[in-house]
């Protein structure tokens, strides 16, 4: 199935991507045309919360979504941090800042790693019953964790997990599971098997490859799963709030309190403030993970 | 040597008896109030609960459904909380049947509840002769309320006395140039206008045989096909971008003018209070039509997880204990926008909505208790399914009536 | 020398044990508590767990309401709406990208972001944008056009679309971001090669490189059907299951019933169902997927 062309003595990837020479005039007229009107689309809703969360409430009560504030303020992004209500306390949504990170970042590593250490397992080892296995474990990806609360909710309280941050880690490893395997697996599975081939001739055991070949590799993969990850579990609401116990409640806890109070008044600049504010740390994490994107790593360690 | 010890001695003496006493009466208390207001109205009860000797812990969680579910996986995996809110309703009455509630017994004896409470909250409260639960507030989710600028644009002089001359009023509004009618187009609150629009011009007869008696001859009856047609009128009154909207975006069209009328809950009160505008001033209310109209009963309650740890049970009966003081329940609805559950209690720092709230509720006969009270949250949930077909379809009064008598027999 | 298939795969004890995890989690967190949630669908549970048993009367009664049938209906047609877009914006803007445009970074970011937030914040937004009093229908008419309607969201018959529109911006993001992993995972001699072979380019996407894409795709669909089977924030945010029981699904169903009705033998009957379902649907797609990738893994 292989197009490439093996030049031996060439160098390994080329760092700059060498794309078809410059596209005609108008394609590339085309390129950033369409780029640009789907930029349009995708800032649109952003827009709408900017404006929104610099506006004070009189303005946002005569419904004009799109204009722009006449009375420009940064009050609603203060109190979401500081001072907005969240029961008990008018402290704003910072409480659980840590507390979300002290969640994140352990089971971001811990679940990436088993989902690499599956999806490496299963598709190079292919050991029986793995593909059966994996099957199942994909098929519970589909079910609203809320309905097998009741159990998994008993079983963690007997073994005294429950209401803990190993906990909690353990329940996001669970649930991440399906999908960090499939994301390797599949990413596996377009590596050559010459390469796997290879390094157990050259006397790699299990361990070995894993660590020092099939996961340098993976990084484009890696980066989506952090990606994913970093997003699901920072965002994460029920899970946090069932199996965290109260000393570790993430901070989408407080912007739940903030957004969903149910007979109180709705201040939706401060609203939209505080959801951009909780958004940062993923936004971050998108910006960062752009110098990972780059193309070559997987093409260049084929080629070696 | 004897000095410097003792000195040591009495320091940390000191230190471990203000230790203890710092978790005195500990309680951690699972609640749904978040917002300004209703963080302000928790503080009271925060306040009376230290100032009677307490350390209340709190655990606010926005949601209702997501609250209490958090309250049952609490108990479920063994590590309860000391109360938790739940509504006056029989939501917590599985809870108590599966043994995991205490009660608090002592504390109603002791408090008279049997006298001072109105008979619908004692009979959500009160199962199989015990005490489950302390109210803590009454919410009126039928509400009227209207915009004076809006009344004065339309020419309305004086409040609707029957539901003749509110359509009247509706009409006058519409012509006017106002959307006459601010409705949230989400179910609850399509099925709050239609318990309201039950009672009001139903009256209460007929909304007791249904909820109550789950009286499928009552759902046939000519009187409630009346009901659902002129239900169903209402809709001609509202604006096209009703569906979907929050109940605070509705009563935002009352604040700035741009509506006349809106049928809600109390609660109401935070908006307007919010946007600095006062009962009377900028606008009205009033809780049905003419003067013996019924007054629906809602309001929240706390609930107590079993535990047989003495300390526990104590910080229990002290919460119900301070709960329910009249002081505590003054300063608590005045924050919360509801009224107090007892009538023996000093009006004068209420606003005029809720102190003709209180003067309605001196009248047992006008007192009527909410659906989830007397159904349960699945029937409760099935009827709120139906209502909101009807409201947003075409379907039929009849088909209507149909789908309400099979769900009230379950 | 290019080994040929190894037989069932290398019995090393190592796999075995690093997959022990694996295994327990599916047996225990995932087999048993599905097996849990079936018994609870056979007994009158409510609010908590009852022992009894009573055949299947919440199957009958889940069949019999039209608010579920609704809600599979919605799923289906949301789920086609969905899947299509992801697939087609995420790729398009994945090959776009990749063509060397300037200020990749941004634009990265810009197709990204709406996937960092929450729907509980956007989906609000998304009800204002599309609501015909507030966003874009009454604003295109202030602007001069006065018969404009894009009023999808209050109609019965058009809310899922509309819902599609706000699921697809949050979701494409993600799917170029597969895609482009898996684009600059293809080698630049492949390019070179075309542009010898003088093969236009786009010939070139859609018959070199699209199939190489098919592990990216394959991830991409089944992580987009989770997406369709548990959709729920999206809906709850932008109109509450409305107008009416116009935009029902079955995510929401089951929650509604598990909290709020306090039903938990209904919800755990419409899971089971959701899972059969699921399973008819994937299960042959995913096994034949599977032994394809198994025959081109082994002779590469």
């Amino acid at each position: 199935m292989s197009a490439v062309v093996h030049t031996p003595g060439m160098p390994t990837a080329v760092p700059a991507s060498r794309r078809p020479r410059a596209l005609l005039r108008p394609a590339r007229i085309g390129v950033y045309a369409f780029l640009f009107v789907s930029a349009a689309f995708f800032l649109l809703p952003l827009y709408v919360m900017l404006i929104t969360s610099v506006k004070p409430m009189e303005e946002i009560r005569l419904g004009n979504i799109f204009s722009l504030p006449m009375k420009m303020t940064l009050e609603p992004w203060a109190q979401a941090w500081f001072t907005v209500c969240t029961g008990l306390q008018c402290e704003g949504i910072r409480g659980g800042f840590w507390n979300s990170v002290s969640i994140v970042v352990p089971s971001t590593i811990v679940s990436i790693f088993f989902g690499a250490l599956n999806g490496y397992a299963l598709s190079f080892w292919r050991p029986r019953f793995g593909n059966g296995m994996f099957l199942v474990l994909l098929m519970g990806a589909f079910v609203p964790y809320q309905v097998v609360m009741f159990p998994l909710v008993r079983a963690f309280a007997t073994m005294s997990l429950f209401g803990t941050l190993p906990g909690i880690v353990l329940i996001h490893t669970i649930f991440g599971m399906p999908v960090m395997t499939l994301l390797f697996r599949n990413y596996y599975s377009t590596v050559p098997r010459e390469l796997f081939m290879a390094a157990r001739i050259d006397g790699g055991g299990f361990w070995r490859i894993f660590m020092q070949l099939m996961l340098p590799m993976s990084l484009p993969i890696i980066v989506v799963a952090v990606i994913m990850q970093v997003t699901g579990i920072w965002n994460d609401f029920i899970l946090g709030l069932v199996f965290a116990g109260r000393e570790h409640l993430p901070m989408t806890v407080q912007l739940n309190n903030v957004i969903n109070t149910t007979t109180g008044e709705r201040l939706y600049n401060v609203n939209m403030a505080a959801t951009l504010l909780t958004s940062l740390v993923p936004l971050v994490i998108y910006l960062v993970s752009g110098r990972w994107f780059v193309r070559g790593i997987a093409a260049g360690a084929v080629k070696g | 040597m004897r000095q410097p010890t003792a000195i040591v001695l009495g320091i940390a003496l000191a230190f471990g008896a203000a230790a203890v006493q710092a978790q005195q009466n500990r309680a951690e208390v699972i609640h749904w109030w978040t917002s300004g207001g209703e963080s302000a109205a928790v503080k009271e009860l925060a306040n009376a609960y230290k100032a009677a000797g307490g350390t209340w812990v709190d655990s606010a969680i926005a949601g209702g459904e997501a609250a209490r579910s958090t309250a049952i996986n609490r108990i479920v995996g063994g590590t309860p909380s000391t109360a938790a809110q739940f509504n006056t309703s029989k939501q917590f009455h599985d809870v108590i049947d599966a043994g995991l509630l205490n009660n608090v017994d002592e504390v109603a004896q002791k408090n008279n509840w049997d006298k001072i409470l109105p008979a619908p909250i004692l009979n959500a409260i009160k199962v199989k002769g015990h005490f489950y639960a302390v109210p803590v507030n009454i919410h009126m989710p039928a509400w009227f309320w209207y915009s004076k600028s809006a009344f004065a644009k339309a020419g309305i002089a004086a409040e609707p006395k029957t539901a003749d001359e509110f359509f009247a009023d509706l009409d006058k509004l519409k012509a006017a140039g106002v959307v006459p009618l601010a409705q949230g187009g989400q179910p609850w609150q399509e099925k709050i206008l239609f318990d309201a629009w039950l009672a009001h011009t139903g009256g209460s007869e007929l909304y007791l045989k249904v909820y109550r008696d789950r009286d499928a001859g009552a759902v046939n009856s000519p009187a409630f096909k009346k009901v659902l047609v002129s239900f169903k009128r209402l809709k001609t009154y509202i604006d096209a971008g009703s569906p979907g909207r929050n109940w605070n975006d509705a009563t935002a069209m009352l604040i700035t003018g741009k509506a006349g009328v809106q049928i809600m809950g109390d609660w109401a009160k935070g908006e307007f209070q919010a946007a600095n505008q006062t009962a009377g001033k900028e606008y009205g209310c009033f809780p049905g039509f003419g003067p013996k109209s019924p007054y629906i009963i809602a309001g929240d309650v706390f609930v107590f997880p079993k535990t047989t740890d003495p300390a526990q049970i104590k910080s229990q009966h002290l919460l119900a204990d301070t709960f329910t003081s009249p002081a505590t329940q003054v300063a608590f609805n005045n924050k919360k926008g509801s009224i107090p559950i007892r009538t023996d209690v000093d009006s004068k720092g209420m606003d005029i909505c809720a102190q003709t709230g209180l003067q309605v509720m001196k009248d047992p006969s006008r007192q009527l208790p909410n659906p989830e009270m007397l159904v349960s949250p699945d029937v409760a949930g099935v009827l709120q399914d139906i209502v909101t077909k009807y409201w947003n379809t075409n379907q039929s009064a009849d088909d209507a009536v149909k789908a309400i008598a099979l769900a009230i027999k379950g | 020398m290019p080994p040929t298939r190894r037989g069932r795969g290398l019995r090393h004890a190592a796999a075995y044990a690093a997959l022990l995890p694996m295994a327990a989690t599916v047996l225990l967190a995932y087999l048993g508590t599905v097996a849990w949630s079936v018994r609870v669908s056979v007994s009158s549970s409510r609010t908590l767990p009852i022992g009894d048993f009573v055949g299947f009367s919440q199957y009958t009664r889940l069949f019999a309401s039209e608010r579920w049938m609704l809600s599979l209906e919605n799923m289906a047609l949301f789920g086609a709406l969905f899947i299509v877009g992801c697939m087609v914006i995420g790729f398009l803007l994945a090959v776009f990208i990749d063509q060397r445009v300037k200020g990749e970074g941004v634009l990265r970011t810009v197709f990204l972001y709406p996937y960092a937030m929450s729907f509980v914040a956007t989906g609000l937004v998304w009800q204002w944008l599309l609501n015909p009093e507030l966003g874009l229908q009454s604003t295109i008419r202030s602007l001069g056009f006065p018969n404009f309607t894009f009023d999808w969201i209050v109609r019965q018959d058009m809310v899922m679309f509309a819902i599609a529109i706000a699921a697809v911006w949050q979701a494409s993001g993600l799917v170029m971001a597969l895609m482009l992993a898996g684009l600059r995972g293809i080698d630049d001699s492949l390019w070179k090669a075309a542009r010898i072979d003088g093969i236009p380019t786009w010939r070139v996407y859609l018959s070199i490189v699209l199939p190489m894409l098919g592990a990216s795709i394959g991830t991409a669909l089944v992580l987009l059907s989770v997406g369709v089977v548990k959709v729920f924030d999206v809906v709850v945010a932008m109109t509450q299951g409305g107008p009416g029981l116009a935009s029902e699904v079955p995510a929401k169903f089951i929650i509604d019933n598990l909290f709020g009705r306090a039903n938990i033998g209904l919800a755990s009957a419409a899971s089971t169902v959701l899972l059969v379902t699921v399973l008819a649907v994937l299960a042959p797609w995913l096994y034949s997927r599977q032994r394809s990738s198994r025959q081109a893994g082994a002779h590469s």
